[in-house]
C-alpha cells in the first residue's frame, strides 16, 4: 500500500474517531438534559422484558404508560426485574418463556432496595397485617359480617349468589389497608397461605406437601384467593414470608416518589373518624401551606431534602420519613423513628421501644431501662431536625409542651378512668368478655378509638378544630352523658355487691377535682371566667 | 542560519538526528506488510488506552465493600462521560485479551517461539497470564453479584492447590474469607501491581525483539530479488496508526452501542442460583466443573507448564521424530479445545 493512501485512510479513521466523540457528547449532552427534566427522557426497554411490553402494550396498555414514566423505566428496570420468580416460588409459573410471579414482594424491591426494605421491615407498617387478629378486625369479620359464609335468605333478582362472603368487609375494608394474608387456592377447596408454605430464610416453602396441593388454571397459573387479591394494604403476609406491599405508598406501575411525598398518598388509609391524620393536617398551617405552595416542593427532585430543596411547606413524607439538612438528608422507611407518643392505644403511650421496635410496656423502671433500646426523646429529637429547619427550638419545645399536656389530660381525665369503669364492669361480671355486644362497649369504643384520637392527633399535628370539637368535646360528651350513665345503669341493674362495687368505681373517679363540678355544680364557674376575661381584656366576653 | 530554538533544544538534549533516525528506522521485515503480521502491537495499543481509562475510573472508585459498588453505579449513571470511560475500560479489558490470545496463537501457528526466540515466547505467557489475573481483579472491583461470588469461587480454587493453596488463599483474599481488606487488595493489585509488571514485561519483550530482530517469514507468492525489509518511519508507523485508529473506532462503537451496565450488589448471604466469570474464564471454569478442585488445578497447571516450556519440547519432538510440524496438530486440538470449553460454558446454566 502506498504511503500517500495510508495517510488518506489515516485521516478517515481519525475524522471516523472524531465524530465517534462527537456522537458521544452528545449523548453526554441528551443524559444530562433528560436528568435536568428539560428532555423527555429515552426509554430503552431491557432484552428480558421486551416480550412483556410488547403484549401488555396491546392488553393493557395502561401499565406500559405508567412504566414508561417511571425512574425504574429510565433506569433500564423491566418487567422481568421485578417478577421474576425463583422455580421454587410457590406462586411462580411460565409464561411466555418467563417463569414468573404476580405478587411482588419487599423480598423482590429488596435486590435492590435493600436498606428501605430493611427499614420498612422494622417499622409498624410492616406489621400492619397484625390487625387480623384485633378488635377491629372482629368488628369486621364477625360484627359486620361473619367468619361463616351463609347462604342468601331471598333471591336477588338478575344475580345468582351461591353464598353470602361473611369477610366481604374485612377484604374489601380493613385488608386494603392493613394488608391480607395472601393465598393461594388449593386443590381440596381450602386455601394456603404463607403458614402452609412455612417458608425459610429465602423465602422458598418448607413444606412441599403444601406446594403439591396448589390449583392452577389451565394455564398452569397458581390461581390466587380473590380473598386476598388484589390487595396492596401495607402489611400484607406474603407467600415468602416477607410483609408488606412497597406499592401501598410507590403504586405500580410508575412508582413515583413524587406520589409518595404527597399527602394524598398518605389519605388512602390515614383518614376517617378514627384516624384523620390526612384532615387534621389539611386543617394545619402545614397543610394549608401545602395546598398554597405545593408548586414550589420540588415534588420531583432526584434528592428531595427539606432545606436544601425545598422549603415552602412539609407534606406528611417530610416530618415522618424524608431527609432534611439536619440529618444529612437521611431518609428513613420507618415512621416510627420519629414518633414520641403512640396515640393508637386507648391510653397513650411513650415511644420507648425494645431492640425489636416493640413498645415497653413495663412499669418498673429499672427493668423498663434494661429494655429500651431508642427511647421518646431519640425519636422526638429526630423530628424536631425536621421541626427546626423552620421554627426556633423555643417554639418546637413549646409546641411540644402543648401536645404533651393535651396527650396526658385525655389520659389522666378521661381514657384511665374509661378503661377503669370498664374494667370494674368485666370484673364484677356485669359485661361479657364477647366485644360490642353491650351498648357501653360501643361507647367505650368510640371514645377512645374514635374521638379519644381525633382529639391526641389534633393536638399532635396542630390542628385546632380536631383537638376540640371533634376531639376532647365529644370525648366529654361520650364520657359524662354516655359511659357514666350506662355505667351507673348496669350497676342499679345488677344491684347487689356488684353493682356497689361499680357504682364505688365511678364515684370515685367522679369525686376527682377535674370531675367534681359534674355531679356537684359548677356554679360560679362561668362568672369566674367572665370576671378573668373583664380584666384581661376590659371589656366582657360573649 | 540555524533555528534558534532547535539549537537551545539541541544543546539540551544532545541526540544526534542522525542517531534517532537510526533508531527508529529499524529496517521491517516485509512481511510485516501483510497487516495481520502487525498486530502484535494491538495488545500494547490497548493497554495504554486500559491506563489512561483506568486513572480516570480511580478518581471516583472507592474500593471499600460499602461503597465500592455505589462508587461504579455513581460513574456509570452520574459522573460526566463516567458511563462511556468504564464501558471503554471494560471493553478494552475484553478486547486486550483477545488480541493477546491471537497474537499468542499467531507466533504460535507460524512458529516464531522456536529458537532462538524461547525467553520471548515465555515472557509472552508471563504477559498473558498476567492480563488474564488483571481482567480477574477488575470484574472483582464492581462488586456486584457476580463479580463478588466470582472472587469467592476463584479464591475457593486457589485454595484447592496442594501445600500451596490455603496460602495463595489467604493472600488473594487477605484473611481466611472475603473481607474488609479483600477489595483494597484487588485494587492494588490491578491498579498498581499487575500494571507495572505487564509495563517491565512490555518493555523485555519489546527490547529482545529489537535485540533478535523479528522473525522474517518468505511467502510463495514473493518473487526472488524484491526488497527484503521496509523502514519503520513512515511506513509501519502508518500501519500501526491504522490499526490503532480502527482499535479506538471500534472501542467507541461498543461503548456506546453496549455500555457497561450494573448487575445487582454484592450479598454475602445470597448465592446466586448461577455463578459464571468473565467469558476469558470459561475455558478455566469447564474444567473445573469436570474434574474435582486438586485434579483440575493440577491438570491446568501442568498445561500452563507446557505451554511455557513448549519450545522446548517441539525442539525435542522436531529432533526426535519426523513430526516436524506437530505444533500446529497440537495447536489446532488446543484451539478446538479451548473453543470447545468455552461455548460449553456459555450455553450451560449449571
Amino acid at each position: 500500500m502506498k504511503l500517500e493512501t495510508k495517510r488518506f485512510i489515516i485521516a478517515g479513521l481519525g475524522g471516523l474517531f472524531l465524530l465517534s466523540l462527537v456522537l458521544v457528547q452528545w449523548m453526554e449532552t441528551a443524559r444530562r438534559a433528560e436528568e435536568a427534566g428539560l428532555r423527555e427522557p429515552h426509554i430503552a426497554v431491557p432484552a428480558s422484558s421486551e416480550q412483556c411490553v410488547s403484549c401488555h402494550t396491546e392488553q393493557n396498555p395502561g401499565i406500559v404508560t405508567h412504566w414508561t414514566g417511571s425512574t425504574h423505566a429510565e433506569k433500564g428496570v423491566g418487567c422481568y426485574d421485578c417478577h421474576e420468580a425463583m422455580e421454587r416460588d410457590p406462586d411462580g409459573f411460565q409464561h411466555e418463556g418467563y417463569f414468573i410471579a404476580t405478587v411482588v414482594t419487599p423480598r423482590d424491591c429488596a435486590r435492590c432496595h435493600d436498606a428501605e426494605a430493611e427499614e420498612f421491615a422494622q417499622s409498624h407498617h410492616a406489621a400492619g397485617g397484625n390487625i387480623l387478629a384485633s378488635l377491629d378486625n372482629f368488628l369486621a369479620e364477625t360484627v359486620e359480617g361473619s367468619r361463616i359464609d351463609f347462604s342468601p335468605h331471598s333471591p336477588a333478582p338478575g344475580r345468582n349468589f351461591g353464598l353470602v362472603n361473611g369477610l366481604a368487609s374485612a377484604n374489601s375494608g380493613c385488608k386494603q389497608c392493613h394488608g391480607a394474608k395472601v393465598a393461594l387456592v388449593a386443590t381440596d377447596g381450602s386455601v394456603l397461605t404463607v403458614d402452609d408454605f412455612a417458608p425459610d430464610e429465602n423465602g422458598f416453602p418448607t413444606n412441599m406437601d403444601a406446594v403439591a396441593l396448589i390449583a392452577k388454571d389451565e394455564n398452569g397459573k397458581p390461581m390466587m384467593d380473590s380473598d386476598s387479591w388484589p390487595n396492596t394494604g401495607i402489611g400484607r403476609l406474603n407467600l415468602d414470608g416477607s410483609r408488606g406491599s412497597c406499592s401501598a405508598c410507590h403504586s405500580r406501575h410508575d412508582f413515583s416518589p413524587r406520589r409518595a411525598r404527597q399527602p394524598e398518598n398518605c389519605g388512602k388509609c390515614h383518614l376517617g373518624p378514627d384516624h384523620p391524620q390526612k384532615e387534621v393536617y389539611e386543617e394545619s398551617k402545614h397543610g394549608i401551606a401545602y395546598r398554597d405552595l405545593k408548586d414550589e416542593l420540588d415534588l420531583d427532585a432526584e434528592e428531595w431534602i427539606l432545606g436544601e430543596t425545598y422549603a415552602a411547606a412539609p407534606t406528611c413524607a417530610t416530618c415522618h420519613m424524608s431527609g432534611n439538612i439536619r440529618n444529612g438528608g437521611r431518609i428513613t422507611h420507618d415512621p416510627g423513628e420519629r414518633i414520641s407518643w403512640t396515640n393508637r392505644p386507648p391510653v397513650s403511650l411513650a415511644m420507648d421501644t425494645d431492640i425489636n421496635h416493640s413498645i415497653v410496656t413495663e412499669t418498673d423502671p429499672e427493668t423498663r431501662r434494661s429494655l429500651i433500646h431508642d427511647t421518646w426523646q431519640q425519636k422526638r429529637d429526630r423530628m424536631k431536625n425536621v421541626c427546626t429547619n423552620c421554627h426556633t427550638d423555643s417554639y418546637v419545645n413549646s409546641f411540644y409542651d402543648q401536645y404533651d399536656a393535651l396527650v396526658n389530660l385525655y389520659n389522666e381525665k378521661f381514657a384511665k378512668p374509661g378503661q377503669l369503669i370498664m374494667a370494674a364492669l368485666a370484673d364484677n361480671g356485669l359485661r361479657t368478655s364477647t366485644q360490642f355486644d353491650e351498648e357501653i362497649e360501643w361507647t367505650w369504643f368510640y371514645l377512645w378509638h374514635h374521638e379519644g384520637r381525633r382529639a391526641r392527633h389534633g393536638a399532635s399535628m396542630m390542628a385546632p378544630d380536631y383537638t376540640h370539637w371533634h376531639g376532647m368535646y365529644e370525648v366529654a360528651e361520650r364520657f359524662y352523658m354516655e359511659l357514666i350513665p350506662q355505667a351507673r345503669e348496669m350497676a342499679d341493674h345488677a344491684g347487689g355487691g356488684a353493682g356497689a362495687a361499680v357504682h364505688q368505681v365511678v364515684n370515685d373517679i367522679l369525686a376527682r377535682p377535674e370531675h367534681i363540678w359534674f355531679e356537684e355544680g359548677a356554679e360560679g364557674a362561668a362568672e369566674l371566667i367572665r370576671q378573668q376575661m373583664q380584666d384581661r381584656y376590659g371589656r366582657t366576653g360573649n | 542560519m540555524a533555528n534558534p530554538v532547535a539549537a537551545w533544544i539541541g544543546d539540551r538534549l544532545p541526540v544526534s538526528g542522525e542517531g534517532l533516525k537510526e533508531l527508529t528506522n529499524e529496517p521491517v521485515p516485509y512481511h510485516l506488510k501483510r497487516w495481520w503480521f502487525a498486530l502484535g502491537g494491538t495488545p500494547a495499543y490497548l493497554f495504554i488506552v486500559q491506563i489512561v481509562t483506568g486513572i480516570l475510573l480511580a478518581f471516583y472508585y472507592e474500593a471499600a465493600p460499602a461503597t465500592a459498588y455505589q462508587s461504579v453505579d455513581y460513574i456509570t449513571h452520574e459522573a460526566a462521560f463516567g458511563w462511556y470511560i468504564r464501558s471503554l475500560h471494560k471493553w478494552g479489558a475484553t478486547l486486550m485479551i483477545a488480541a493477546v490470545i491471537l497474537h499468542q496463537m499467531r507466533v504460535f501457528f507460524t512458529g516464531a517461539y522456536r529458537a532462538p526466540r524461547e525467553i520471548n515466547w515465555m515472557v509472552g505467557m508471563c504477559l498473558l497470564i498476567c492480563t488474564l489475573m488483571t481482567g480477574f481483579t477488575g470484574y472483582s472491583l464492581v462488586f456486584e453479584q457476580l463479580s463478588f461470588w466470582g472472587a469467592t469461587v476463584g479464591a475457593n480454587i486457589a485454595d484447592s492447590t496442594p501445600i500451596v493453596g490455603g496460602f495463595l488463599k489467604r493472600m488473594m483474599l487477605g484473611g481466611d474469607t472475603y473481607n474488609q481488606a479483600t477489595l483494597s487488595r484487588f485494587y492494588i493489585i490491578h491498579a498498581a501491581i499487575l500494571p507495572v509488571t505487564i509495563m517491565l514485561l512490555v518493555v523485555v519483550h519489546i527490547t529482545i525483539i529489537r535485540l533478535q530482530g523479528v522473525t522474517e517469514f518468505k511467502f510463495e507468492d514473493e518473487r526472488e530479488g524484491e526488497q527484503k525489509t521496509f523502514n519503520f518511519f513512515p511506513d509501519h508507523l502508518y500501519t500501526e496508526l491504522m490499526i490503532g485508529l480502527v482499535l479506538m473506532v471500534l472501542l467507541s462503537a461498543l461503548a456506546t452501542i453496549f455500555p457497561a451496565t450494573m448487575g445487582p450488589a454484592a450479598d454475602p448471604l445470597t448465592t446466586p442460583d448461577v455463578i459464571k466469570p468473565e467469558w476469558f474464564f470459561y475455558v478455566a471454569f469447564r474444567w473445573l466443573k469436570l474434574f474435582s478442585g486438586t485434579t483440575a488445578i493440577l491438570t491446568m497447571g501442568f498445561i500452563v507448564f507446557v505451554m511455557f516450556a513448549w519450545p522446548f519440547i517441539d525442539e525435542q519432538i522436531r529432533k526426535r521424530t519426523r513430526f516436524q510440524e506437530a505444533s500446529v496438530w497440537v495447536g489446532v486440538l488446543g484451539v478446538i479445545a479451548i473453543i470447545g470449553l468455552t461455548v460449553w460454558e456459555a450455553i450451560a446454566r449449571h
